[in-house]
């Protein structure tokens, strides 16, 4: 498997769908030129209840709400300031604002010209 | 309710709205023929203290946003529903309930003066300025705005064009011949503190209007601070032009200094624009009391300190139970005389004072969601740590300090005052133990209340 030694991280955002459009129109501030979006469903520690029900009517079972996920791959060193932005282009400071996970990423390759690392994730330069 | 309908220019003309009161132009008038221009220096300090408290309700606006009203919501998260209630119920809405009354009735009078020949009572000009004013506000923000950027604007454009005109010494009337500086000391200059402190008090009454305010995390902020300083700039305007065009004694003497300035600066066309002036100040500020009030009202009923039915809201989006209140309390106070009497004017006063308490509330909460919730993302953030929020609750202090320069009546305030916080806690406690029935002092998590915003809260916490 190749490995690059470019050091590149995933961040993974779920959040509800109507957020999705103002928030990827400020992708190519951080060098984003690709993205994943995608349909989930899921629930966090609440299980998905409401934020305004009473915590004494929820049943323990866990109810599995409509999100969206977007997945990007960036450059490390721009991965605290898309947060930055992510966090408060989200924020309404009500539960269900969503959650972001960040993992590293070995490396990206691009299989029509086997670009890898950073290349990969830019326009091509070797067509 | 969902379409943002508020842009930048009309969160200027509802910050500069409540602000600038037809009794606000008698006060420069005080202040300024009491030691001359140096009042500019207390008008920048109190604008200071001011707009570092605007600065920390932005902050909190920014990290629990779109709430109806606001201001309550930021206190019970951060000291519980007994104060709240005390700070909400004296410093807000019997204050400004209040001061919208004397406001109505010095539009009543002032109208009554211009047409004698009609024979009719005041009350007659303030009924039909109120019912007017209910009407719009019923009509949803839509309309609000509408008439708030009418007035609002058109009260700028004339103080700044009557300010600027005496300051350059553009007047058609004679130029004065006098000593600019009266008094320069710092006991003269910071004594009247606490009169500038109310040429600025009330910009956040954009608060409640942020659910309808396009881009909010900027806006909010932005035309807080905007509102203060074109306020602070057309002030000194007046002031120089005070200086220019009429005596200081005379001004000092004057129960409307401001038109008595208009006329020395041009002639009877002055004094009928000043007249009119006074009336948009006015038009201005009761009709973003009345809008802006009502939507506290509802907040405050969301979060339980107040009755389900101020919730009510009719098919435009307007609270109606809360504007109708007003409404009907406005026409009571000035039909029955009360709004002319000194008492009303002193009660203002006092209520001031809790105005000034709810400051420093607001600046502490800051500083203490910074402690609960460090690394909340806030679209904004005071800068300095909690310098900002410490410098504001310094200066409020010291505006409730020099609320009066005469100790006589400095000391009668507070003693009131005590009063009147003695009977809002009996309600406040009352309240708390058999309606909210919680803790007294206990903060409300950030996420319940901003979950109480949901209108099916209620409905799945009844007690």
């Amino acid at each position: 498997m190749k490995v690059s030694i470019e050091e590149l991280s995933r961040v993974e955002i779920i959040t509800k769908e109507a957020k999705i459009d103002s928030l990827v129109k400020e992708f190519g501030k951080f060098g984003i030129s690709g993205m994943t979006i995608y349909d989930a469903k899921g629930c966090g520690v609440q299980l998905g209840t409401q934020e305004y029900e009473n915590e004494d009517e929820a049943t323990g079972q866990p109810t599995l709400l409509h999100k969206q996920v977007v997945m990007v791959v960036l450059p490390t060193s721009e991965v605290d300031k898309f947060l930055d932005f992510v966090e408060k282009e989200l924020y309404t400071g009500h539960i269900g604002d969503g959650k972001i996970f960040v993992s590293p990423i070995t490396n990206a390759i691009r299989v029509r010209t086997g670009e890898e690392g950073k290349e990969a994730l830019k326009a091509g330069i070797l067509d | 309710m969902n379409e943002k309908k508020l842009g930048l220019g009309s969160v200027i003309a509802t910050g500069v709205g409540l602000v600038v009161a037809s009794s606000c132009l008698l006060s420069i008038g005080i202040g300024t023929s009491a030691i001359g221009v140096t009042f500019v220096i207390t008008m920048v300090i109190a604008c200071i203290v001011n707009i570092l408290t605007l600065l920390s309700i932005a902050e909190l606006n920014a990290l629990m946003p779109d709430l109806t009203g606001g201001l309550a919501q930021y206190s019970l998260a951060c000291v519980g529903p007994f104060i709240t209630i005390i700070c909400m119920s004296g410093g807000y809405v019997l204050c400004n309930t209040m001061a919208g009354s004397v406001e109505c009735a010095m539009f009543a009078n002032t109208v009554s003066g211009l047409f004698p020949q009609l024979g009719l009572p005041p009350w007659v000009f303030c009924t039909l300025l109120v019912i007017f004013l209910m009407i719009t506000n019923l009509n949803g923000v839509d309309m609000f705005v509408k008439v708030q950027d009418f007035v609002a604007y058109a009260l700028i454009a004339s103080l700044a064009i009557m300010g600027i005109m005496g300051a350059l010494g553009l007047g058609t009337g004679e130029i004065v011949e006098q000593p600019a500086v009266l008094a320069s000391d710092f006991s003269n200059v910071t004594g009247l503190c606490g009169l500038a402190f109310f040429l600025f008090v009330g910009g956040e009454y954009v608060v409640p209007l942020t659910k309808e305010v396009k881009n909010a995390k900027r806006n909010i902020p932005l035309g807080m601070v905007l509102s203060m300083l074109i306020i602070l700039a057309m002030q000194i305007f007046l002031t120089f032009g005070f200086k220019n065009y009429t005596r200081w004694g005379e001004l000092g003497e004057s129960a409307t200094p401001h038109i008595l300035y208009g006329e020395m600066l041009l002639g009877p066309i002055g004094k009928y624009w000043m007249v009119i002036v006074s009336l948009l100040a006015t038009v201005s500020s009761v009709n973003t009391i009345m809008s802006s009030l009502s939507y506290i009202l509802m907040g405050m009923s969301k979060i339980e300190l107040l009755p389900e039915f101020f919730r009510k809201t009719n098919k435009k989006g307007a609270p109606y139970v809360g504007i109708l209140l007003e409404e009907g309390i406005y026409i009571i106070i000035n039909v029955s005389g009360l709004s002319t009497t000194d008492a009303i004017s002193f009660l203002i006063s006092v209520l001031a004072i809790l105005w000034m308490i709810s400051y420093i509330i607001s600046n502490i909460n800051v500083i203490l969601l910074r402690r609960r919730l460090p690394n909340a993302p806030r679209t904004f953030k005071l800068p300095f740590g909690p310098l900002i929020p410490l410098l504001g609750i310094v200066g409020t202090a010291y505006m409730i300090y020099n609320i009066d320069p005469d100790w006589a009546v400095k000391l009668e305030l507070y003693k009131i005052c005590a009063i009147m916080i003695a009977v809002l806690t009996v309600y406040s406690f009352l309240w708390v133990k058999f309606k909210v029935k919680r803790p007294m002092f206990k903060p409300y998590p950030v996420k319940e209340v901003m979950a109480m915003e949901n209108e099916l809260y209620a409905k799945h916490h009844r007690k």
